[in-house]
């Protein structure tokens, strides 16, 4: 593997005043790999944007290296930091657009830090609105623009300077989830088509499952768990991710739905109600008929879900299973060596197990 | 005309007069504006930059043009009038007259408009100034083309504010001896109770008043785009 276009290396960030402290980023060390779609999850107050600012060096970190594009943001004196930042894009939750220039103007800003004249300007910004969509709104101010279509401002703009990296601070969290779906289409073609390396921070798993190669889930300013998109999703180790993918599975919501219907409640005693998940292959395979076939279990399914995470079906069902009680040891034993992970319900409890 | 001169029998008389204290008055309000703006422009963006949120943080400096801002805004105007007369008489050479009321029109419009500046400065949204950052603007960059372009509405509201406060200001050094309509009211109209003179220099004085305040509405529709 080449070196990462963007390393931290045991990144520290605390917020001192008079009167308090604050450790909003603890000893962080993170990789991004050239072209990348990396997600960076956590609830408000972990420190994702405080870290995601250590990357253009927004936030200087208190100890800790940043090599971004093979620079050491560092060792960089001011107008060097300058020269770098224009080749990391960011794009911000509230677009932060300049409200006293036109589109063209606000894509066109970053372009006065170029080489090119006038006429290559003005055509690549031409070219920019052309990538985002808004050919027909050089001329309005954003105050005119729907909060999609300035967000697509924001990505013109961010990508003006042809940057190798776009970092993305909540850049949908304050859209509804019809246009939060398009700009991560958006913001999929421009890892593709441009070859972009992407650093997607967001409290909503839902973003990360749908264009992020890799995760790392944040708390209290440390990385508790990272790693590729399916391994999280198949196999979470902390109950902090597993609450992520849980809601953004809807999972939280459908097995309260489960826990209230009377099959659940009144539980029989030679069954058990269980969480089935499963990614990839085993989809292939009848899970259900072989545990009829195999062991006489009999499974009756409250809920289902199969999405697709970077084309492969990841499977959630909550099922009732009933039978011979000695033989489910066995039973799941032979779910677990085809790759679903079992978790024995709790019919009253309240969390996904 | 028979009619104006029944009405106002003494301003018919002193019509060059009139016309004469018009003239000092914009004198001393425009190179006092162009004077006080610019200095009042440079300490409002120093006080905005140097905040603690500032984008050059620099605590030590902003302390001390804060308080200096403070103590010169609390000082009144007739009292500042005769506190800097000495450096007036150095500056000017004389200490009456419209080009010594330069001084301290001067003196008592900078703290005012400074911190007007940094009222309207300051409202300029910190996610665009941080944006600009992020695409490797300089700070100089971000002063002229993010603070004072994204700003510039709500700069000429205050500036239109801090005008028709100068205006006021020159009819105030006009009594105490700098010409103008201030004086004219006072040492025609008042002193001597020709009340018709107060009259014209005060709707004198609301006309400019008016016509600041008009172009300064102009201006703002059309710089405002939200
Ligand atoms: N400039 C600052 N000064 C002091 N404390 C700060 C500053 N910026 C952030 N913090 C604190 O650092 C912690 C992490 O903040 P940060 O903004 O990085 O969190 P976040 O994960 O991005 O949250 P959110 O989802 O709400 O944006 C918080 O406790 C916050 O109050
Ligand atoms: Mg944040």
């Amino acid at each position: 593997m080449s070196e990462p276009i963007i390393d931290l290396e045991h990144i520290t960030v605390t917020f001192r005043d008079k009167k308090s402290t604050v450790h909003a980023v603890k000893d962080v060390s993170l990789q991004v790999e050239r072209g990348d779609v990396y997600g960076i999850v956590g609830y408000s107050g972990a420190g994702k944007s405080t870290l995601v600012r250590t990357m253009n060096y927004l936030q200087l970190p208190t100890s800790g290296t940043a090599v971004v594009n093979g620079q050491t943001l560092g060792k960089l004196n001011t107008s060097q930091l300058r020269q770098a930042r224009r080749k990391i894009g960011m794009i911000f939750q509230h677009f932060n657009l300049m409200n006293s220039r036109t589109i063209a103007d606000n894509i066109d800003y970053p372009l006065r830090y170029s080489q090119l004249t006038r006429p290559q300007r003005e055509k690549k910004v031409k070219d920019l609105l052309h990538l985002v969509g808004l050919d027909d709104k050089a001329d309005a101010y954003p105050a005119q623009l729907s909060g999609g279509q300035k967000q697509r401002v924001g990505i013109a703009r961010a990508l003006a300077n042809d940057p190798k990296i776009l970092l993305c601070d909540e850049a949908t969290s304050a859209l509804d989830p019809k246009t939060t779906g398009e700009i991560l289409d958006l913001l999929k073609q421009v890892n593709q088509d441009l070859g972009i390396t992407i650093v997607l921070i967001t409290h909503e798993m839902a973003a990360v499952k749908a264009i992020c190669h890799h995760v790392a889930v944040m708390e209290e300013g440390e990385i508790v768990e990272r790693g590729p998109l399916l391994d999280i999703f198949s196999k979470p180790q902390k109950q902090l991710t597993k609450d992520f993918i849980n809601t953004a599975a809807q999972l939280d919501t459908a097995l309260a739905e489960v826990r209230r219907q009377p099959a659940v409640i009144n539980l029989a005693a030679n069954a058990q109600l269980l969480h089935l998940s499963y990614v990839g292959a085993s989809t292939d395979q009848p899970l259900i008929a072989d545990l009829y076939q195999q062991f006489g279990i009999t499974a009756n399914i409250l809920y289902g879900n199969v999405e697709f995470l970077q084309d492969t079906p990841v499977g959630n069902l909550i099922v009732i299973l009933s039978g011979d009680i000695s033989k489910f040891p066995a039973a799941f034993a032979q779910l677990r060596q085809e790759g679903v992970t079992v978790t024995v319900l709790d019919p009253k409890g309240d969390a996904v197990a | 005309m028979s009619f104006i001169n029944q009405l106002m029998p003494n301003v018919s008389l002193i019509w060059p007069q009139v016309w004469q204290a018009t003239l000092e008055t914009l004198y001393m309000t425009v190179v006092s504006a162009i004077i006080a703006g610019f200095l009042g422009l440079i300490v409002g963006i120093c006080l905005v930059v140097f905040d603690e949120s500032g984008i050059v943080p620099h605590p030590a400096t902003y302390s001390i043009l804060d308080k200096l801002v403070n103590i010169f805004r609390s000082i009144p105007f007739v009292i500042l009038l005769a506190v800097i007369y000495p450096v007036t008489k150095a500056l000017v050479g004389t200490g009456i007259g419209n080009t010594a009321a330069i001084v301290p029109l001067v003196v008592g419009t900078i703290p005012f408009y400074a911190r007007q500046v940094q009222n309207a400065l300051v409202q300029v949204d910190r996610g665009i100034i941080e944006a600009a950052q992020a695409m490797g603007a300089s700070n100089w960059d971000i002063i002229l083309r993010v603070y004072l372009r994204e700003g510039l509405p709500d700069l000429i509201r205050v500036s239109v504010l801090t005008l028709i406060s100068l205006i006021g200001l020159t009819a105030m050094a006009g009594a105490v001896g700098a010409g103008g309509l201030g004086n004219l009211a006072i040492s025609l109209g008042y002193q001597r109770f020709q009340n018709d003179v107060v009259w014209v220099a005060m709707i004198i004085i609301l006309i400019m008043v008016f016509i600041v305040q008009a172009v300064g509405d102009w201006l703002t529709r059309l710089t405002t785009h939200n």
